[in-house]
């Protein structure tokens, strides 16, 4: 690889300008992580591309960032070592483990299989309606509570009757 | 072993694990490479790097796969965008253990003050060199790259790098000599 590099002269004629430094993004808008990659492969339009040169040659972080990159992604990768895979791979669990934490009713009606949906569905309507009938038949919360309200009151009826007895036996 | 521009990534974003283990098998050494890289001038220990690397790929499955889910194949390869997530979370993992370890005493005095040196800089006006031209000088000069890097950064041949420079040197020096000052 050839290790060309300017000249001294040129090197002290840019060392007399003041080329620094604008705010990062501050020209030309944020650049987007997927814009910069994209430049970086070379598949930005002229005016796209010219937007984020703009940025990088403005931006010493942005700057490192792509002859870095460039460099990376222009060379054989070594092999990653085993345990770096192994922690990124525990960080997504088996099906049935996610399956299992599914437990809510919608999660049952909704759960994998599509064409089940309706047949659950009119299970639990089902079951629902049938539950209704049942507390109607059985006279519903109106009819008991009124036989409560009976039993209370006759209750306390004859508690008075009593103690209206006792005083009056006793002359007053 | 799967190339990452294997990866169905409709099948992997819906949390099969399958999917999720070929990616992890497919992208572990693009993401390595790219993390040892840009932790390389911190001066970070190995656990450190695993972690970084642990990170990017916490970031890309987090919140039911958000950030993989802004992929877009039509803009961007995978691999390219993958090393720009990974660079930048590096980073970040970086920063926040500096931030969480290094007494401010112990930072060298030279990278915390401001440079104290009163030299009067030529101003380079606005719109005498093109971004590209700048972009090119920069690379040259500030960061020291020779011309096959520079080349390789913006997908053209090393000609062209050197005519750039070659061009934008002439517009410096014609502008300054005109214009003293």
């Amino acid at each position: 690889m050839s290790t060309e590099r300017p000249t001294q002269s040129d090197r002290e004629l840019w060392r007399s300008l003041a080329t620094d430094r604008v705010a990062p993004g501050s020209m030309s808008g944020p650049v987007s992580d997927l814009d910069f990659a994209a430049w970086l492969e070379g598949r930005l339009s002229e005016t796209e591309a010219a937007r984020i040169e703009a940025a990088v040659a403005a931006d010493p972080e942005m700057r490192r960032a792509a002859l870095e990159l460039s460099e990376v992604l222009g060379m054989p990768l070594p092999a990653a070592p085993a345990r770096l895979q192994v922690r990124a791979e525990a960080l997504v669990g088996f099906e049935v483990e996610a399956r299992a934490k599914r437990a809510g009713l919608f999660d049952w009606l909704l759960a994998s299989d599509r064409r089940f949906v309706l047949p659950r569905v009119a299970t639990l309507t089902a079951a629902v309606v049938i539950a209704i009938s049942g507390f109607m038949l059985g006279g519903g919360l109106g009819e008991s509570m009124a036989k409560e309200r009976y039993a209370s009151a006759s209750q306390t009826s004859d508690t008075a009757n009593e103690l209206t007895e006792f005083l009056s036996s006793d002359g007053l | 072993m799967t190339e990452l521009n294997q990866i169905d990534l409709r099948t992997l974003v819906t949390g099969n694990k399958r999917a999720w283990d070929s990616f992890v098998t497919a992208a572990a050494p693009l993401i390595n490479a790219v993390v040892r890289r840009t932790l390389a001038s911190y001066r970070l220990s190995e656990e450190d790097v695993m972690d970084a690397a642990q990170d990017v790929f916490v970031r890309l499955c987090a919140n039911d796969y958000r950030l993989l889910k802004t992929y877009d194949p039509a803009r961007a390869g995978l691999s390219t965008w993958l090393a720009v997530v990974a660079r930048s979370a590096a980073v970040d993992h970086a920063r926040r253990r500096r931030q969480a370890t290094t007494p401010l005493d112990d930072v060298p005095e030279a990278s915390l003050g401001v440079e104290d040196r009163h030299v009067e800089k030529l101003k380079i006006p606005q719109g005498l060199l093109t971004d590209r031209q700048m972009l090119v000088l920069k690379c040259l000069y500030d960061e020291e790259k020779d011309v096959s890097e520079v080349a390789q950064l913006l997908k053209i041949d090393a000609q062209t790098v050197r005519s750039t420079h070659h061009k934008a040197l002439l517009r410096l020096r014609s502008h300054f000599q005109e214009e003293p000052q």
